[in-house]
């Protein structure tokens, strides 16, 4: 099975740059979550690329979100590890994972509805001195980088208005600003096609290219197939709980596992 | 502590663990279907035992025949509860807010029963009161058997009614998935009405068993519900096999701890039983996924 | 950039909670100078009420009434701890009690059993809550929601049953009296001078709760009750900052309690781990409004004189539970998030001025996201690629604002 090669290099925890073109950014060993007998995740061996576009695909019900949220630290794995560039962030406290460079989005779009737009672009900016957390939430500096951020996902217009109000493209925009707010190096998108009118699909595959040509590494789980082929680097594809074949798009695509799983010849 | 002391303690604290285990069921199953934690289910426990009282003082007849008004009725006003108050409630704030609106019942509930009846504590003086058995070298009072046995029955009758019937599966269903239950077909606003008329019926049951053997007043209500909170908790909320097992557990402890300590501090059993859990457990000890996150 | 300094200036005293709460000003000439009327307004009002309020003891007709007030203002110092919890984060705590019978307990065990005295043992008694507060927290906020709310009130019970069953040490039912701080004072001045010690620390805890609302804790604390796990994603760290905003509003419970314990100088487990006065403290807030800096005050001043008033008219009957319990269910159902924002859109549904700013905000935001577009598109017109990008953001921008002008106007109707 194509993924068990990568174990033999995951146990190593030295982050040395590797010569081959792809360094590992975000891996998993035998990671396993299971509730109440039925395994969402089972045993997953997944490694991810740095600075490419990687996709997570699989069958609805395939485990790509407990996946998700056990590599962010909101669900405590059974079993397994999860490893960020070397460190290994296993249950490691989702913020303190966050704080670590690993931004992520949630798979129907969340973002605080009673706060203003801009307040949902303050919320992640990050004080560590007491006195700091303590002061005024807004130094003019944090406001302007908010400010370029809306502008760049073109709400900047809507800034006080209450984020609930937002219409649902919108706020999938608000969620991506806020991730970005950040700065993280890499970025977790949970179905970020999921809803949207074909127009901000568009919009949404355009910020993530640009954004990775700045060095933002991506990891995207997405049903939108047309979206997954023409948007990424390196697509894996789940079924079961585990990863079951992986490449670049054109080489899954034809992948007779990936067809079975799909479409259960 | 000698053995036959304590093997009456033991007995006594399985029959009060039947009687937590049916109450605590009502509780599971409200938090089920709307993940709405019922603070008003030990007042209206107490309500039933006001009535049943009430019922013997007026007719003179057995209070278990009050079970014939209070079941009925509260199962309705169950039904009626969830269809008119929870369902209004907005669903971002539903679990805070419903504990607001819950606990605002139990104090009218209390207020209205002090109004009516007076504070003054009340008692239900039965023919067999006095009466026991012996049962094994322990002597246990007629009444604590009656009230277990009704206890046991209707949980029996629940497990029956989960089990076997159609509204039981649509129930169960409702309970661990609701919006799968939806996409299969079951209504499940409707579903979780009537898991609110049954949660408050097993509060008229347990009410009237209590009401043939305690000494009952309004605010009786503050001592029911600590314990049958930290049962549902220690058990995981959501999971009625589990609150069952806790609450025969922490029944028997009690009891157990009552010939030591003095009835105050064998309460404190619970609150212990609760922090402990959340310290090492927080998901309960039977429970699913479900409990941390409400 | 300039951007929408002139949209902010309509929509920017909305948002703000308290005096001066707004974010501070990134430039823009008018919008300070519109502040500045509202800000005088608001200061305005302030002074006037800290006037009225702090004047009560000299008007009050007689000294019954004056302690009414010392009870009222007790309630709003509980209230307001409570918010520093519940406003921020969201979690309802039904056992704050527990936090202000540990005060007066502690205050008054170590004036009796240390021979302190009385106000060193206060600030000592606040030390004492804070302790016991943090193993208290660090357990309960292990879980969220409903259990939360479970753990909070069984808190309180558990109390209760030991202070009740250790009466060797607290007196128990027989009650605990507390040598009073200023013996040589006649009755109405201990009122007079316990009424000013309330207010200050009222005072204390409002700014308090200012200077979080507006910092990025609060920030942090605001968008846990928005939104938890979000919030953990976006790097806040919700457990520490839960357990901080737990451990303030504990301790400042605890103070409250401690000062009641000086003033009252007799205590009994059943009213200091009543269960009740947890409900109050809910009830005041949630009345008055929990996201708001007054709110809890404001719901004090209504149901503190609605109780005294209860007390003194029908005395000790079952009726106050009832009224409680109708009050309680009525805001949960009706007015969950209090007076008084109810308040403020009923004052905007009457004004006439303020729609027709609306409106203008509507045009405004249609006109300046049509220059930010152009002008986006201007920056980023180098490759063509990115030229797409440009064309594509000023579609969905005017889709944008009308969807924002729909909400603005809608929100009006809404509320």
């Amino acid at each position: 099975m194509t993924t068990r090669t990568t174990t033999g290099t995951g146990g190593g925890s030295t982050a040395a740059p590797e010569p081959a073109a792809a360094p590992r950014s975000l891996e998993t060993v035998g990671l396993s979550k299971s509730f109440g007998g039925v395994h969402a995740v089972d045993d997953a061996t997944v490694t991810f690329h740095h600075g490419k576009i990687n996709a997570l695909i699989g069958p609805n019900g395939s485990g790509k979100t407990t996946f998700f949220n056990c590599v962010t630290g909101m669900i405590a794995p059974d079993s397994g590890s999860v490893s960020y560039r070397g460190r290994d962030i296993t249950r490691k406290a989702p913020h303190a994972i966050a704080r670590g460079g690993i931004g992520r989005s949630f798979q129907l779009c969340r973002v605080f509805p009673r706060m203003t737009v801009l307040e949902n672009m303050l919320v992640a900016v990050r004080r560590d001195r007491l006195r700091e957390m303590f002061t005024g939430s807004r130094k003019p500096e944090e406001v302007d980088k908010a400010r370029a951020l809306l502008v760049r996902v073109g709400i900047d217009h809507l800034e006080h208005i209450e984020a609930g109000n937002l219409s649902y493209g919108q706020q999938k925009l608000l969620e991506l600003a806020g991730v970005l707010m950040a700065d993280p190096e890499t970025i977790m998108l949970d179905e970020p096609a999921g809803g949207v009118n074909p127009a901000l699909i568009g919009r949404i595959g355009t910020l993530v290219r640009e954004l990775n040509a700045e060095g933002k590494t991506f990891l995207v789980v997405e049903h939108n197939m047309d979206m997954v082929m023409s948007l990424s680097d390196h697509v894996i594809v789940f079924d079961r709980g585990r990863p079951i074949a992986e490449g670049p798009p054109s080489v899954v695509q034809s992948d007779p596992r990936v067809l079975e799983a799909y479409l259960g010849i | 502590m000698n053995t036959a002391l304590l093997f009456q303690s033991l007995v006594l604290g399985v029959l009060l663990g039947g009687l937590y285990a049916l109450l605590a069921a009502g509780l599971t199953l409200y938090f089920g279907v709307m993940r709405v934690v019922m603070i008003a289910h030990s007042a209206f426990l107490i309500l039933a035992a006001y009535i049943a009282w009430y019922f013997n003082q007026q007719t003179g007849w057995d209070p278990l025949f009050s079970l014939l008004i209070t079941v009925p009725l509260f199962f309705g006003i169950g039904v009626g509860m969830q269809r008119l108050l929870i369902t209004r409630l907005r669903p971002a704030t539903l679990t805070m807010m419903s504990v607001l609106l819950t606990f605002a019942i139990a104090l009218f509930i209390e207020g209205m029963i002090g109004f009516v009846w007076s504070g003054t504590q009340r008692r239900i003086q039965l023919p067999y009161s006095g009466d026991s058995i012996n049962f094994l070298g322990a002597s246990v009072a007629v009444v604590k058997l009656m009230a277990f046995a009704l206890a046991a029955l209707s949980l029996a009758l629940l497990y029956l009614l989960m089990k076997k019937s159609r509204f039981g599966q649509a129930l169960r269903a409702t309970i661990q998935h609701k919006e799968a239950a939806q996409l299969v077909g079951i209504r499940t606003d409707r579903v979780a009405g009537l898991g609110f008329g049954l949660g408050l019926a097993t509060a008229a049951i347990g009410g009237t068993a209590l009401s043939l053997d305690a000494t009952i007043y309004p605010s009786l209500h503050w001592h029911w519900i600590g314990p049958l909170m930290a049962i549902i908790v220690v058990g995981g909320l959501g999971s009625i096999p589990g609150t069952a097992i806790a609450a025969m557990v922490l029944g028997i402890g009690q009891s157990l701890l009552q010939v030591p300590l003095g009835t105050t501090w064998a309460q404190t059993l619970f609150y212990v039983a609760l922090f402990a859990t959340l310290m090492l457990r927080p998901q309960g000890f039977f429970g699913g996924r479900l409990a941390q996150r409400f | 950039m300039p951007s929408a300094s002139d949209t902010r200036s309509s929509t920017a005293p909305d948002d703000t909670t308290g005096p001066g709460g707004a974010g501070r000003p990134a430039g823009a000439g008018p919008w300070r100078g519109r502040l500045t009327t509202g800000r005088l307004i608001r200061l305005g009002a302030f002074l006037v009420c800290a006037a009225l309020l702090l004047s009560f003891p000299s008007m009050a007709p007689n000294p019954y009434i004056l302690s009414a007030g010392v009870v009222v203002l007790s309630y709003a110092c509980t209230a307001t701890a409570w918010n520093f919890m519940g406003g921020f984060t969201g979690y309802v705590s039904l056992g704050h009690a527990a936090f202000f019978g540990l005060g007066a307990y502690s205050t008054a065990l170590l004036i009796r059993d240390l021979e302190l005295s009385p106000f060193v043992a206060w600030l000592l008694g606040g030390v004492v809550v804070l302790v016991v507060t943090i193993p208290v927290g660090v357990a309960a906020l292990r879980v969220r929601g409903a259990s939360f709310v479970i753990v909070s009130i069984s808190f309180v019970l558990i109390t209760l049953l030991v202070f009740q069953g250790w009466d060797a040490f607290t007196g128990g039912s027989n009650g605990l009296v507390v040598p009073r701080p200023f013996p040589e004072l006649l009755r109405p001045e201990h009122h007079r001078v316990f009424f000013y010690l309330f207010a200050a620390l009222l005072g204390v805890m409002l700014l308090a709760w200012w200077a979080i609302d507006r910092s990025q804790f609060g920030m942090g604390l605001k968008a846990v009750r928005e939104d938890e796990d979000k919030a953990q994603a976006l790097g806040v760290p919700t457990r520490n900052y839960k357990l901080a905003a737990y451990l303030i509003s504990g301790t400042f419970t605890g103070l409250a309690g401690g000062m009641y314990a000086l003033w009252f100088g007799d205590l009994d487990p059943i009213f200091q781990f009543s269960i009740m006065l947890g409900a109050y403290m809910v009830l005041m807030a949630l009345l008055g409004g929990v996201r708001h800096l007054f709110g809890p005050l404001l719901g004090a001043l209504i149901v503190g004189s609605a109780l005294e008033y209860f007390k003194m008219e029908f005395g000790d009957t079952q009726l106050h539970l009832v009224a409680t319990a109708l009050l309680l269910a009525l805001v949960v159902l009706f007015m969950p998030d209090g007076i008084i924002p109810a308040a403020r859109d009923l004052v905007r549904r009457f004004g006439p001025q303020q729609s027709s700013i609306r409106e203008m905000t509507a045009a405004e935001l249609l006109e300046r996201n049509r220059e930010a577009a152009a002008e986006a598109a201007a920056r980023t017109a180098g490759g063509t690629a990115a030229g797409g990008t440009a064309g594509d953001g000023d579609r969905t921008d005017d889709g944008g604002t009308d969807g924002a002008g729909a909400a603005g106007s809608g929100k009006e109707e809404e509320r």
